[in-house]
């Protein structure tokens, strides 16, 4: 899959989901396949992404919330795992884009396989799953328990997208309208 | 969570908060903020106790882009664990968080290894262009704490109370 087949597959899945995208290649492929939807696009604060998905999913209970991450930031704010098991929202999913590199850096590898599916069922209240293939990913986003997360394995390493460089005002302002506030 | 008897200046923060209609608090543990805790608690104010300092910030971030009152409450000793999600979210991004921080490392410190953090806290604040205001005195509570949530919440510019040792409320000691 490529980062923007996952994201494709998402919005596609869960088309009133409101986004979470960390910096790099989630932001950049949620911009790209949603023509700059009204998401929450991570310019930075790499390690963060998680934490805050979890912040605007207790805010919006009404809606889904997908945080859109690459898995660098993951592995910076995997301690998130555990406050996700303490709170446990019903309206949250993390879809991790696992291509094994960092990639806005300069594509260094990461040194060791996530194992997300493990870890989460090691945790309370968490569900997880591993997906190669699009019809895979669907099928997990359709019938995993909330709160969730699932690597996606992203094999094609091609930038999905525009520049993830976004502007924080335009990024508040649109959301915010998006959600009625 | 074990509380002793609810200080004044804590049940004057506690108030000031809920006044303020603060929805949700994010922390990090500490003794001193444990009378607060409780006191919002009692209001009615969700808890929300997380695993890093950096995980408060970034939650109540979510939380304020969507209309949410959240407040986030740390240790002195935890702001170095929240300087990124500070500066490259909620400042950035004019989130307008309230912190409150309560202080290690100043007066009376014992423990040196508390002791660099304390003291540059308001410069680390200051250098993100977040600006910190002290409370010493329970009198001044409703002032500092109203102050800046006022600032937060009206203005959007996230803004920190440092709960000074004077007070009292901590593991003096230790």
């Amino acid at each position: 899959m490529k980062a923007t087949d996952v994201v494709r597959v998402v919005v596609e899945t869960l088309p009133r989901a409101t986004l979470v995208s960390s910096l790099g290649t989630a932001t950049s492929a949620v911009r790209s396949v949603t023509d700059d939807g009204p998401h929450l696009y991570f310019g930075a604060a790499m390690g963060s992404t998680m934490a805050a998905a979890l912040g605007l999913a207790e805010a919006v209970p009404d809606r889904e919330v997908v945080a859109v991450i690459g898995d660098g930031d993951f592995l910076m704010g995997a301690s998130a795992l555990w406050s996700l098991s303490a709170c446990r929202p019903t309206n949250l999913l993390v879809v991790v884009l696992a291509d094994g590199t960092y990639t806005i850096t300069g594509a260094q590898p990461i040194s060791v396989p996530l194992r997300v599916e493990g870890v989460c069922s090691a945790l309370d209240g968490l569900s997880g799953a591993a997906v190669v293939a699009c019809d895979e990913l669907a099928d997990a986003l359709a019938r995993l328990p909330r709160p969730a997360v699932v690597e996606a394995a992203v094999t094609a390493s091609a930038w999905p997208g525009p520049s993830p460089f976004v502007d924080p005002a335009e990024v508040v302002r649109n959301l915010r309208r998006s959600l009625g506030r | 969570m074990s509380t002793p008897a609810r200080l004044e200046w804590q049940t004057r923060v506690v108030e000031r908060l809920v006044e303020a209609d603060v929805g949700v608090a994010a922390f990090v543990p500490d003794s001193r903020l444990n009378g607060i805790l409780t006191g919002l608690a009692e209001r009615g104010v969700l808890l929300r106790s997380l695993t890093r300092e950096e995980e408060c910030v970034a939650y109540a971030a979510g939380q304020r882009i969507a209309g949410g009152r959240a407040v986030v409450l740390m240790q002195s000793s935890g702001l170095g664990n929240a300087l990124n999600a500070l500066g490259s979210l909620a400042v950035p991004y004019r989130l307008g968080l309230p912190l409150v921080v309560s202080m290690r490392g100043t007066l009376g410190e014992t423990n040196p290894s508390q002791v660099p953090i304390g003291r540059a806290t308001t410069a680390l604040l200051a250098a993100l262009g977040i600006q910190s205001f002290p409370l010493r005195r329970a009198e001044d509570a409703d002032a500092v704490v109203g102050g800046v949530v006022d600032m937060a919440f009206e203005g959007g510019e996230t803004a920190a109370v440092l709960l000074d040792p004077e007070l009292g409320g901590g593991r003096e000691g230790h």
